[in-house]
């Protein structure tokens, strides 16, 4: 409801003149009877007093002419934007009861969406106050205010469901469907593709070491380079390349590997000989000859293993053929199982938890792939269906118009021509056979 | 003869004039009912502090039925208005009839000339009695209402009032009341002027409520009767009048007084008319 000041009225003092007070003799006049009738004399003033009369009752006629249009207009300023709702309203409240709502009727609803209604609860509208106002309107007005938008909401959240697939939907799975053939190119970027989970490569502290020793350096040649630019020298230390400085973070390493506790033996090695050695632990101090003992002890089985505390830098790869000599003896004596699996992998827990996470994902994916395969035909087909449909639409067309000049034909009371009832007939047919096709 | 019937005449009117009066008063006790409920209604709007459209639409109900009530009455007071005005006509047919017939008849020159009070009584009389100018709403006033000027090619009919500009014998201009008695009519004692030499009187008053733009403003230059006189003379609009009965206060030019003007005199608007001469001769 407005508030009074809204109101654009003037509540005007509709009062007429008194006319016992203002004008006497026309009071006179009115008490007399026919009889007396009215003088001559009296003319004078009964004019004047009649002219008074007339002009507060013409004043008052004004006035009144004012405030009736102000009400009107106010009332239909408010009114035609109510009236103008319910006219869409109404044509909306008859939707066609078909099983497939078109995307118009959608757009049609989303247009007047914003336009409120009473009871919509969804509706967007601004002023509550106008919704109250509605409520509250003549009897006339309230049939006319939408029953039930029920249906109409339910096809509007239905229709993406129902609706007719494009071919740009299509196209979109098609498109779809071509990244699994290249997916394997698309993953070797961030996460060891598919096929192969590339190898382990340098531990990163060796990079790291590596990449800091070449930052220094090419700091170094540039520090020289600018003080011997005038000489145009290019120091040799500039061209170090990767394989120098491997060498030289070898020998550091190896000075930094001299006091580790490992032996340079491998670990079939030291658990063979662990079990064939008895080691005295309980005296360390005099332990000096009881090693060489022992070393000689077992000089039969291998010579190089005796100077194991002296000659510490051993050749590397002497120890690792031994290693793998009696890897095979052991297997060879069915001693050891023959590791088939890399043995990597079993202390690489990173590594088997990605290659458990690629299994997964390729299984995945191949599913995926099976169903947009599925879903694209089964897209296709639809398309092809609703071309039918469309055509089974366009057959219904003709043959109401047939029937409706077959009608038009009998209300003029004659007979319809042999053309027109041919015609009916022929569209007949066309729409049987076209839903034959559908069906079928 | 005629007199008789004119008189038979004028008491039909009178009587017609009296039903008309006694319906106005009905048509105005039926829409005063109406009025009553306006005003009820517009405290009951005013107490709620709120306009429901249920109101709204009584409101234009009762505006509605107001209005119907207000012309209705209007009308039947214009009728009866028309109706006075008829019978003065007819009066002033017999009185004017009375005069022919009484120069005829009497050979002795008639002693016409009245007593000055009694002509200015009348000249007063005539001017409150002027008809007052009601117009509907819309309607524009007329020519020869207030100060709206006379179309260019009104002609004065016997028994206008003018102001006319008359050469005295002392060879002065002066503008003078005057009747028309008729157009180019040579008669002695009687003055002949060309049409330019005579304004033609007011025919109605401007109700200042409805049509002020037909009243003479504040400072405008006027012909205006000096009061107890049948003379026009210049003067200056001091104040227009407020209700439909008062008078015009204007200031004479007057070169007797200090500023050169009179102190503030009432005119009727009858007798106040545009100034046409830029200069007093």
């Amino acid at each position: 409801m407005s508030e009074l000041k809204d109101c654009p009225l003037q509540f005007h003092d509709f009062k007429s003149v008194d006319h016992l007070k203002v004008c006497p003799r026309y009071t006179a006049v009115l008490a007399r009877s026919e009889d007396d009738g009215i003088g001559i004399e009296e003319l004078d003033t009964l004019q004047l007093e009649l002219e008074t009369l007339l002009s507060s009752a013409s004043r008052r006629l004004r006035v009144l002419e004012a405030e009736t249009q102000i009400l009107t207009d106010w009332q239909d300023k408010k009114g035609d934007r109510r009236f103008l709702k319910l006219g869409r309203d109404h044509e909306l409240g008859a939707p066609p009861k078909h099983g497939k709502p078109k995307k118009q009727k959608l757009e049609g609803k989303a247009g007047h969406g914003p336009g409120p209604g009473p009871g919509r609860p969804k509706s967007k509208n601004l002023q509550p106050k106008i919704q109250e106002y509605e409520f509250t309107d003549d009897p006339i007005d309230v049939p006319r205010i939408p029953k039930n938008d029920a249906p109409n909401r339910f096809w509007a959240s239905v229709e993406p469901y129902c609706a007719d697939i494009t071919s740009e939907e299509v196209r979109t799975l098609e498109e779809l469907l071509k990244p699994p053939e290249d997916e394997a190119e698309h993953y070797k970027g961030w996460v060891p593709s598919f096929p192969q989970i590339p190898p382990l490569g340098k531990h990163y502290s060796q990079r790291w070491a590596q990449e800091d020793l070449l930052e220094e350096q090419k700091d170094g040649a540039r520090a020289a380079a600018v003080a011997d630019k005038k000489k145009g020298l290019m120091g040799p230390l500039t061209e170090l390349d990767t394989k120098d400085v491997d060498a030289l973070l070898k020998k550091s390493e190896a000075q930094h590997e001299q006091p580790e506790d490992g032996c340079p033996f491998g670990a079939l090695t030291q658990r063979l000989l662990q079990a064939l050695v008895e080691e005295n632990i309980i005296s360390p101090m005099e332990d000096s000859p009881i090693p060489d003992m022992s070393g000689k002890e077992s000089g039969a089985d291998g010579a190089s293993t005796s100077p194991r505390n002296q000659n510490k830098p051993f050749s590397v790869p002497h120890t690792k053929s031994l290693e793998s000599r009696i890897k095979e003896e052991l297997i060879a004596q069915g001693l050891l199982e023959s590791e088939d699996r890399p043995a990597e992998d079993s202390e690489d827990e990173v590594l088997a938890e990605l290659r458990k996470r690629q299994a997964e994902l390729k299984a995945l994916s191949a599913h995926n792939r099976t169903k947009k395969h599925d879903l694209l035909r089964l897209a296709k087909e639809e398309v092809s269906r609703q071309e039918l449909r469309q055509r089974v639409r366009m057959a219904d067309n003709e043959v109401m118009d047939a029937f409706r000049k077959i009608m038009a034909a009998r209300q003029k009371k004659r007979t319809p021509t042999k053309k027109e009832k041919d015609q009916a007939w022929k569209t007949l047919k066309e729409r049987e056979s076209i839903l034959k096709l559908l069906d079928g | 003869m005629a007199l008789v019937s004119a008189d038979s005449r004028i008491a039909e009117l009178l009587t017609e004039l009296h039903q008309l009066i006694k319906q106005t008063q009905e048509e105005r006790s039926r829409s005063e009912h109406n009025l009553v409920n306006i005003q009820k209604t517009h405290e009951r709007m005013q107490t709620e502090n709120k306009i429901s459209p249920y109101y709204r639409t009584k409101l234009r109900g009762l505006y509605t039925t107001a209005k119907a009530d207000a012309e209705a009455e209007c009308n039947i007071l214009r009728k009866a208005l028309d109706k006075i005005a008829e019978i003065k006509s007819l009066l002033e047919e017999r009185r004017i009839a009375a005069k022919i017939a009484g120069l005829y008849n009497d050979s002795e020159p008639p002693r016409k000339t009245m007593r000055r009070g009694v002509l200015m009584t009348l000249l007063q009389q005539s001017a409150m009695t002027l008809p007052l100018w009601i117009g509907k709403p819309g309607d524009k006033p007329p020519p020869l209402c207030g100060a709206i000027p006379a179309s260019g090619d009104y002609v004065a009919r016997p028994g206008d009032k003018v102001a006319a500009r008359v050469k005295a014998v002392d060879g002065d201009e002066q503008w003078i009341l005057a009747e028309v008695v008729s157009y180019s009519h040579a008669t002695n004692k009687r003055h002949t002027l060309s049409r330019r030499r005579v304004i033609p009187l007011p025919q109605w008053k401007a109700n200042p409520e409805t049509d002020p733009e037909a009243l003479f403003q504040k400072e405008q230059l006027v012909l205006a009767l000096y009061p107890q006189t049948t003379c026009f003379y210049r003067a200056l609009i001091h104040a227009p009048p407020q209700r439909p009965q008062d008078d015009y206060s204007v200031l004479f030019e007057d070169t007797s007084y200090a500023d050169g003007y009179s102190p503030p005199l009432n005119v009727a608007q009858r007798y106040v008319v545009a100034c046409k001469e830029p200069k007093k001769k």
